[in-house]
């Protein structure tokens, strides 16, 4: 007899088993009758003495069973059937939850590439940073020749890698792009044990006068190369220098700084010449350091510490007060764990409300399902075997929210460019679906089903089976607890909804308000800006100036140009300007111990104010005439006029700019210069020709569609010098990043209070069904009494109204309090702003209406003869 | 999560020895073997009869009995449960270890010496 066929021949086996219980039953009738009972006793007595025929049966079935998957197969199968049945109740409750567990698993995945992935490279936990301990905090920089002395002098070590992060131009063909390198030491590769896909790593004794090389990263060989195998062995041009190509770094190496990907490696004892290295005093590298295998942290320590003695004690100078420390793996990991606890136990709220919903919603359900409960609970099934049967509901409720969950957070990966600044660079955390991110997922899935499923489990199965079988549905007083537990849950999730929606209001207000700031230029032009820096490529000043001049002369004559100039910096970048100049003015005294102000400046070409449309209030603009030779001028803002002359004519003064005398030629209008929301303050523009530099901005003022004409402007910039990189910039892109703090603002506002109003509609949905199906036969009795659809439907949606009134007014009172949190980030809008409360309430109103709506309109179609005739 | 196999008042194991030790002198049908045990039991033992099947069904699943369907005397179909070799080794070791046991707790509860 073999247990295979017995399983699969289950059909012949339960009819061989009751008939064999059939027999003994008929047997002991027959006993019975025979000692003179009458037949239906003898039957009766006959079972009693038997027990449970179908828990006898199951029992005898479970000891063929391969162990408990029939049952689970089973489960699962009748699971789906009851989640097909109820579509509605199904995509609710798996979206709801794929919501929470998505969000959960993006933050984490976020957590988990900012903060808890170890150091890229193999054994990462033979890894650790070395920090120096300094009075002003620990300190993770460190000299090429501390670093070379470290790196000769311990033997706890395999090595110490050194790093340090810099910025270049690439060139290909006519165009230049930023990128980020590192200078390494040249045993970076072999210390972090990553070897490139294609190519070679730094031989590591690369040292003196060898020809440049560069390994560059995956990313920038597939984003400016097309992932050109033949790459390798190729010249690339960085900053005016040509460079052989080694190797390809692996595709999930992004060196050592999370967040700010590494573009390429250079080795830093080629870049640099050995005197350029030799400044103990210049800490310009990071440090970290492969323990031998076989040594402990502590005696790593210990040796680090003793070195690090043995430094400051020869070069007192600069090695001074500097403590050796090493930061291990799980140190690192330890120092993580705040952040990582605040961010994952706010999204971990997120997820709470969203179980606290669905764990409603299975509540409502199992309202219904008292009865089928109730009926197999009689008929023998064992009460565990039916929790496992309902938890598994919740499992796969669970498992299907949970891969929607995973797509969330994958699809949510793509959306990281629309988190960060703008920038040169392709910044962002390498986020990605890992096992461990994905155990995270599991992990906390298997949690849910346990805090959604128990719970309406337990009830469904608690009711003594009388009552419930005899249809019986009139509550006790502990239910009325439950319902009003829901009730104040549901009130909180919409009051923080109305809260969330209030301050998105305010801060989507806000932002559109900042958007007719009047920014001191003009930004309906269609402008470009092409950044120069023939610095780079090792002009001086002088030979800057003449370059800037022709690049402006040749840019005005291209068709389809109305005008161009230059300046030093442009307005609202990075750039912007926190540069001053130290000024003194003649008449105006200064607080004692100062001797001049700081006043922020900008060197600019002949029609700059033209060309970005910033008015001037009164005397003159540079001409061509103002230059090195000619004397030295200067033109003020409104703000630095009326607060260092109020009331006086400024123009024609003399301040004294950093020790140069200038005469005050003009006034112009206040213009924005770092920020959106800076208050006016005292600002100079200084003639281009009278302040060289070498860099600049060239500004070109074009008619309508941009795209052609940066192409010519380029063109004719790279006849002019094509080692000068160009980088080009709009005003639409500069405006984007001058934004970009608001708009994330209220973007990530607004997120937070679609989900917090999507979530509270499900909560009211939950609350309004399980009521319905809870009070059905006493709208059946209404109805049957002439209650007609209007007054069920009037009575169902009221009682949701109610709830959502209270939440409003709850939420009201909180935004009054939490918008007052808001005032400094609003701009040309009060925290009571009427409009966005009115919109928030209005909109709160509209979304309960719906979610009452729908079990209301069930509770319209309960069949009074159905209802009634179930008492 | 099983049901418990047998009532609370018997060892685990109990009822299979019972049904083995009565199954070695004959070959029994299920009614049959149930009355046998309650008569042999002086009606003691209150098992209900159906708990009597999944144990024969772990006994069939471990080959210690083997079944086969016979017509009874009183013209039913019934399955007829026999002894195996293996069955009847099992049975011996089990009743030693009974006693062995049932010697161990008589000590204990033993009167006097200490």
């Amino acid at each position: 007899m073999n247990w295979f066929q017995r399983t699969f021949s289950r059909r012949r086996f339960r009819s061989e088993l009751s008939e064999e219980i059939r027999a003994h039953l008929d047997e002991m009738t027959e006993e019975l009758v025979a000692s003179g009972l009458p037949p239906d006793e003898a039957r009766a007595a006959a079972r009693r003495q038997f027990g449970n025929v179908s828990l006898v049966e199951e029992d005898s079935r479970q000891v063929w069973r391969w162990p408990r998957i029939e049952d689970f197969v089973i489960d699962v199968r009748y699971g789906l059937r009851m989640l097909l049945k109820n579509p509605g109740f199904t995509v609710v409750a798996v979206l709801t939850l794929a919501l929470g567990i998505g969000a959960n698993t993006a933050m984490f995945s976020f957590a988990e590439a900012a903060w808890l992935r170890p150091w890229s490279g193999e054994s990462p936990q033979q890894l650790a940073k070395i920090l120096a301990t300094t009075p002003q905090g620990p300190d993770g920089m460190f000299s090429f020749p501390d670093y070379q002395d470290l790196s000769a002098q311990v033997s706890a070590f395999e090595g110490i890698a050194a790093w340090s992060r810099h910025m270049k131009t690439l060139r290909i063909g006519a165009d230049s792009q930023y990128v980020l390198d590192d200078l390494v030491s040249p045993n970076y590769f072999s210390i972090l044990r990553v070897s490139p896909q294609l190519g070679r790593a730094f031989a590591t004794d690369l040292v003196g006068n060898t020809p440049p090389v560069v390994i560059i990263s995956d990313s920038l060989w597939k984003r400016a190369f097309h992932a050109d195998p033949a790459l390798v062995g190729k010249p690339v041009w960085l900053t005016g220098q040509s460079y052989t190509v080694i190797g390809i770094a692996p595709p999930h190496f992004h060196g050592l700084e999370p967040g700010v990907p590494t573009d390429l490696w250079l080795p830093a004892t080629t870049e640099y010449a050995s005197s350029e290295l030799a400044d103990r005093g210049d800490r310009d590298f990071e440090l970290l350091a492969r323990v031998r295998s076989g040594v402990s942290a502590g005696q790593a320590r210990t040796e680090l510490q003793t070195i690090g003695r043995r430094l400051a004690h020869t070069y007192p100078a600069v090695d001074k007060a500097r403590d050796l420390a090493l930061v291990t793996q799980p140190e690192r990991l330890r120092d993580a764990l705040v952040p990582v606890f605040l961010l994952m136990a706010s999204v971990g709220l997120v997820m709470l409300i969203c179980c606290a919903n669905v764990a409603g919603l299975l509540l409502a359900r199992a309202e219904t399902r008292r009865s089928e409960v109730a009926v197999r609970l009689a008929l023998g099934a064992g009460r565990l075997r039916l929790l496992r049967q309902l938890l598994t509901e919740s499992f796969l409720l669970t498992a299907s929210s949970a891969l929607l969950g995973l797509l969330f957070a994958e699809w949510s990966f793509t959306l990281q460019p629309a988190f960060l600044p703008p920038s040169e660079f392709p910044l962002g955390l390498d986020l990605r679906l890992n096992p461990r991110v994905v155990a995270f997922t599991v992990l906390m899935s298997l949690v849910t089903v346990l805090v959604i499923g128990l719970v309406p489990a337990l009830q469904a199965l608690k009711p003594s089976l009388v009552p419930a079988l005899k249809g019986d549905v009139s509550r006790g007083l502990a239910s009325a607890r439950r319902i009003a537990l829901r009730d104040v849950l549901v009130v909180g999730e919409i009051a923080l909804a109305v809260v969330l929606l209030t301050a998105s209001g305010l801060l989507v207000r806000s932002l559109l308000s900042s958007h007719s700031i009047d920014l001191g230029f003009s930004t309906r032009k269609s402008l470009v800006f092409f950044d120069l820096v023939p610095g780079i490529a090792g002009y001086d000043a002088e030979r800057s100036s003449a370059l800037f001049a022709a690049a402006a002369d040749q840019t005005t004559r291209l068709p389809g140009v109305i005008r161009s100039a230059f300046a030093r910096r442009v307005l609202l970048s990075d750039s912007g300007g926190g540069a001053t100049l130290p000024v003194a003015i003649p008449g105006i005294t200064l607080p004692q111990g100062q001797q001049n102000i700081p006043i922020k400046f900008n060197a600019v070409g002949v029609g700059y104010f033209q060309t970005v449309g910033t008015r001037l209030l009164a005397g003159r603009a540079f001409s061509p005439a103002d230059d090195s030779l000619s004397g030295s001028v200067v033109i003020i803002s409104q703000a630095m006029s009326s607060q260092f002359w109020p009331g006086q004519d400024a123009i024609g003064r003399h301040i004294l700019a950093a020790g140069k005398h200038r005469q005050i030629i003009g006034i112009v209008e206040n213009a924005k210069i770092n920020r959106i929301h800076e208050a006016p303050e005292p600002y100079m523009y200084l003639p281009f020709a009278q302040a060289p530099s070498t860099e600049g901005t060239l500004i070109v003022e074009t008619a309508a569609d941009t795209r052609p004409l940066v192409a010519s402007v380029r063109n004719r910039l790279r006849d002019l010098d094509p080692n000068v990189p160009v980088t080009v910039r709009t005003l639409r892109y500069l405006m984007r990043q001058a934004f970009w703090e608001d708009q994330m603002a209220a973007n990530f506002v607004v997120a937070l209070a679609l989900l917090g109003i999507f979530l509270g509609a499900v909560g009211l949905y939950a609350v309004i069904a399980f009521t319905v199906n809870q009070r059905r036969h006493e709208i059946g009795i209404r109805m049957a009494l002439g209650a007609g659809y209007r007054n069920v439907l009037g009575m169902v949606m009221l009682q949701g109204l109610k709830l959502a009134a209270s939440a409003a007014a709850i939420g009201l009172l909180a935004s009054l309090v939490a918008t007052r949190l808001l005032a400094s980030a609003l701009y040309g809008i009060k925290p009571t702003d009427p409009i966005s409360f009115a919109a928030s309430i209005t909109l709160v109103f509209l979304v309960a209406l719906l979610a009452c709506y729908i079990p209301a309109r069930r509770a319209t179609r309960v069949d009074p003869m159905v209802a009634l005739r179930y008492e | 999560m099983r049901k418990p196999e047998l009532q609370r008042d018997l060892f685990p194991g109990a009822l299979e020895m019972m049904i083995l030790r009565t199954l070695k002198r004959q070959p029994l049908h299920g009614y049959a073997l149930a009355q046998t045990i309650k008569r042999n039991s002086n009606d003691l033992l209150h098992i209900e009869e159906g708990s009597l099947y999944p144990a024969l069904q772990r006994l069939l699943k471990s080959e210690l009995v083997k079944a086969e369907w016979r017509t009874s005397s009183t013209n039913r179909r019934v399955r007829v449960y026999k002894l195996t070799a293996a069955g009847a080794k099992h049975l011996e070791d089990e009743v030693s270890r009974f006693e062995r046991m049932l010697e161990g707790i008589t000590r204990v509860l033993a009167p006097g010496e200490s």
